[in-house]
């Protein structure tokens, strides 16, 4: 296997760069020189990032530097990793100097989550191109151990079957190869999703809009968190740049809902992106003697209100019956349930499973790839899963004709229908009870 | 008498936390009855059916659901799973952490008379339901709770940690760090052994030797005496179902190569653990029950240490795992140390102990682990075991226990 024994992440002061850092010097068992701008900063991460795998052995492997020593750091490194901002101009900035010093046998990666990567690669010396990879990790890795790993034009094909199988059998990454494609296979499928939802947020803002289209797709539709509680944790500002990016540089028949709703744009102008700002689409009041309000932004009055406990009949049926083991009595329910909020719940089950296929034929290179990326870096019941759970009460395929017409004029459903296999994975994990 | 074969079974995934799916017992049961019937080519109309016969009966283990779950009558709670456990024979057993050893041994008893044909055991608990220090609490029911648990925080880990200074008291010859070391190393193994089982709870976890060895810190704080966090296992939700059936079952369905249980012990040690130690002054062993448990197991299936290909053990705590090697008959009592650092017990090595990744590894859902060792020793007989699969493993021994080493379980099983 691949010797790597000397690491150096840039940009370590960042969540992500922090939490890879920790996978590098658990896992790899690899010395990691620890950079970031502020070296005062970078010694107070070091503290999280031991805390990131739970284990104070690591502490020894973590050497804080800062830019100024990024040459010397690189110049002594078997594998680069550069997690900064993205920015592309950043991003190649820093290429060109960890291109001047990359010894001759290292590799290189960035853990842009969608920038182009040849772009990147070809601010390196001609020579180090083919050393040089997209190594994208989800947040946090040591829980969700995707990676989605992205060999340019360059790409040296045996170094890459090397990395591979570093990232896989020392780093215990689920591997998946994709295309260098904008925001790569996940973000592309899982954003769709999330995107989509956030516009019906807008179109059904007189039912209650944000905390009403999260309601009926929630836990009990497979998978950890609703779809906008997610865009709310992981932040306004990364899902517009995801999809703002996907929307600029793709053109596929779902290309309209990569549109960021106008509402939510003002709200990253005003700097309301999510938990880590206080708010967003959520917000949690706290008050002194202890207590908390889970509030949520009104599309229409543009102001924050409580949360609505909403109670859909088809929805508390089906956490019912998943509480109890019941899967098929719940997908029963779904299919069969026309309500509003049942109809619009399942066609968003459906569209997912079609851009799943739709998308992996495009960006990834094998159909699992989609199931292996929902499921170990969303933690959402992944698509092949999902066709496996509704098939046990319908056919999907005739259900998708039915609730999807407009989707299946546009592209020729059954060709990627043809593709579907039985998942690895388990659906019953993913379908939860409770809120 | 017949024999009692090993028909098929499953385990849930020990990584899932069942109250934060917001799924309970029967959600539990149903999907672990389904996978298990269905692995051993059964169905619910099966069941049915053998019940017409008086043919079928059920066996649960489970600790201690009634403070967990607040539920009791165990072995009734399998009709509310599925109406074809209507009118089958079934009831709960009980024996701490051995719980389900005592529902294999009722089956398998059951089939050897001819009473009935088809054994279904399941094994279960589900321990997140409570903070870890109430859990721990209602796990010091297993000791003299009235002496040994009540009041004390987290009783297990003291009582093993105090079997760990046992151990060393014993034997005089055994340096301290040594020993420490070679627990460090018994973890160090179950976590990277957990790494090739899908259905390990750890299997994403780190876990060095450094980090093992180097207790009472943040991440590794001491738990009880010189143990640590990475010395103990987890607390795990988790069922595992195993189906025992006769000669006669297999003969009538034309079915051919199911391991069989080759023989058992189940020896009880003295409750408390100041008595358990003033017991051991006259053996060589710190638990001579445990030993005898074993010596029972090897004498009923005639077979040796030397016949053992695969052991899984009940590594509740390393110090548990250490004093297990020499019970086996591995080493020489107070030579374990050596079976540790030769790499004997690991992976590769030629008597590899828990492939699975045991307690620490695999997860240890009190109730269940029992079960989930006899279908994991189903698993490496029959070349089933995937990844952790140990190559041409024809013999397999589990040592389940209940209590600080109170309830000694073996069990052999292997192919005929």
């Amino acid at each position: 296997m691949m010797k790597i024994q000397t690491v150096t992440v840039i940009g370590v002061t960042g969540t992500m760069g922090a939490n890879v850092a920790g996978i590098f010097a658990s896992f790899g068992d690899a010395k990691v020189y620890c950079v970031g701008r502020d070296i005062e900063k970078v010694k107070k991460t070091i503290p999280r990032i031991v805390k990131s795998v739970k284990a104070d052995a690591i502490r020894k492997n973590l050497i804080p530097a800062d830019f100024s020593m990024l040459e010397d750091c690189v110049s002594q490194s078997d594998l680069v990793f550069e997690s900064c901002k993205e920015d592309i101009g950043i991003k190649k900035e820093i290429a060109s100097r960890v291109g001047a010093v990359l010894q001759p046998h290292a590799v290189s990666g960035t853990g842009s989550s969608g920038l182009s990567i040849e772009e990147i690669a070809s601010c390196y010396p001609e020579e180090l191109r083919g050393r040089f990879f997209g190594i994208h990790m989800f947040n946090p890795p040591y829980t969700l151990p995707l990676c989605e790993l992205t060999p340019t034009t360059y790409a040296d094909k045996d170094l890459q079957a090397e990395l591979k199988e570093y990232l896989r059998n020392r780093l215990y990454r689920t591997v998946v190869e994709v295309k260098d494609s904008p925001a790569f296979l996940g973000n592309r499928i899982g954003f769709q999703f999330i995107n989509e939802a956030l516009q019906y947020a807008e179109k059904y803002k007189d039912n209650g809009g944000i905390d009403y289209i999260d309601a009926l797709l929630g836990p009990f539709t497979g998978r950890a968190m609703a779809p906008l509680a997610t865009s709310d944790f992981v932040g306004l500002d990364v899902h517009k740049a995801i999809v703002d990016n996907i929307y600029e540089n793709t053109d596929d028949y779902a290309h309209e809902t990569f549109v960021l709703p106008e509402f939510a744009t003002d709200l990253v102008s005003e700097g309301k992106l999510g938990r880590k700002s206080g708010g967003g689409l959520y917000q949690q009041v706290k008050y002194e003697n202890g207590l908390k309000r889970q509030t949520t932004f009104d599309v229409n009055t543009g102001l924050y209100r409580d949360v609505i406990p909403y109670v859909f009949p088809f929805a508390d049926k089906m956490k019912r019956r998943i509480a109890e083991g019941d899967y098929q009595k719940a997908f029963e329910l779904l299919v069969n349930n026309h309500s509003q909020e049942a109809e619009l719940c399942l066609s968003f089950l459906l569209k997912y499973i079609v851009y799943s296929l739709y998308a992996t034929e495009e960006v990834g290179y094998s159909v699992e790839a989609a199931d292996d990326v929902m499921a170990t870096g969303f933690n959402w019941c992944p698509p092949l899963a999902m066709y496996q759970a509704l098939s046990t009460v319908a056919d999907v395929s005739q259900l998708i004709r039915e609730r999807l017409p407009e989707i299946c004029q546009r592209i020729d459903v059954g060709h990627y229908l043809a593709d579907v296999k039985p998942s690895k994975y388990d659906y019953r994990p993913y379908f939860k009870s409770g809120r | 008498m017949s024999k009692v074969y090993i028909l098929g079974g499953a385990q849930t995934d020990f990584e899932r936390n069942w109250k934060k799916e917001g799924k309970g017992m029967i959600a539990l049961l149903k999907e672990v009855l389904t996978d298990g019937l269905n692995h051993a080519g059964l169905t619910f109309d099966d069941v049915k059916e053998l019940n017409k016969e008086n043919r079928v009966a059920c066996f649960v283990g489970n600790f201690i659901a009634e403070k967990y779950t607040d539920q009791g009558h165990l072995g009734a709670f399998l009709t509310e799973v599925d109406p074809a456990f209507y009118g089958v024979p079934s009831a709960r057993y009980e024996a701490a952490c051995a719980s389900s050893s005592a529902a294999i041994d009722a089956g398998a008893t059951k089939i050897r008379s001819g009473d009935y044909d088809v054994c279904v055991v399941v094994g279960w608990e589900l321990m997140k339901t409570v903070e870890s220090s109430v859990g721990g609490d209602y796990l010091g029911r297993a000791a003299y709770y009235e002496k040994e648990g009540k009041g004390i925080e987290l009783p297990f880990p003291k009582l093993f940690g105090r079997l760990a200074d046992e151990t060393l008291k014993k034997y005089p010859w055994l340096d301290e760090q040594r020993y420490m070391d070679a627990l460090a190393r018994i973890s160090v193994t179950n976590y990277d052994n957990a790494k090739r089982n899908p259905l390990a709870q750890t299997r994403r976890w780190f876990m060095s030797y450094e980090q093992a060895s180097t207790r009472d810190t943040e991440t590794n704080p001491l738990v009880g005496g010189r143990l640590g966090v990475s010395d103990c296992s987890q607390v795990t939700d988790g069922a595992a179902v195993v189906v025992l059936c006769s000669e006669r079952f297999l003969e009538e369905r034309d079915i051919e190569n199911k391991p069989v249980v080759k023989g058992y012990g189940h020896r009880t040690a003295p409750m408390l653990f100041e008595k358990k130690m003033a017991d051991n002054e006259g053996s060589e062993y710190t638990l001579p029950w445990t030993r005898q448990a074993a010596l029972d197991a090897y004498r009923r299936s005639g077979l040796t240490v030397d016949d053992i290909d695969v052991f899984e053990t009940h590594d509740c705590f390393t110090s548990s795992e250490y004093a297990a090697i020499s019970a086996f008959g591995l080493t020489e009592p107070g030579k374990e140390y050596e079976a540790v650092e030769s790499g004997q017990i690991s992976f590769s090595g030629s008597k590899p102990i828990n492939p699975s990744g045991g307690l620490i590894g695999c997860g240890h859902p009190v109730g269940a682990s029992g079960a989930r060792m006899l279908l994991d020793l189903y698993k490496q007989v029959t070349g089933t075991a995937g990844e952790y699969q140990v190559q041409g493993a024809r013999n397999g021994m589990m040592l389940n226990i209940g209590g600080s080493a109170t309830t000694n379980y073996v069990f052999v099983v292997g192919k005929e």
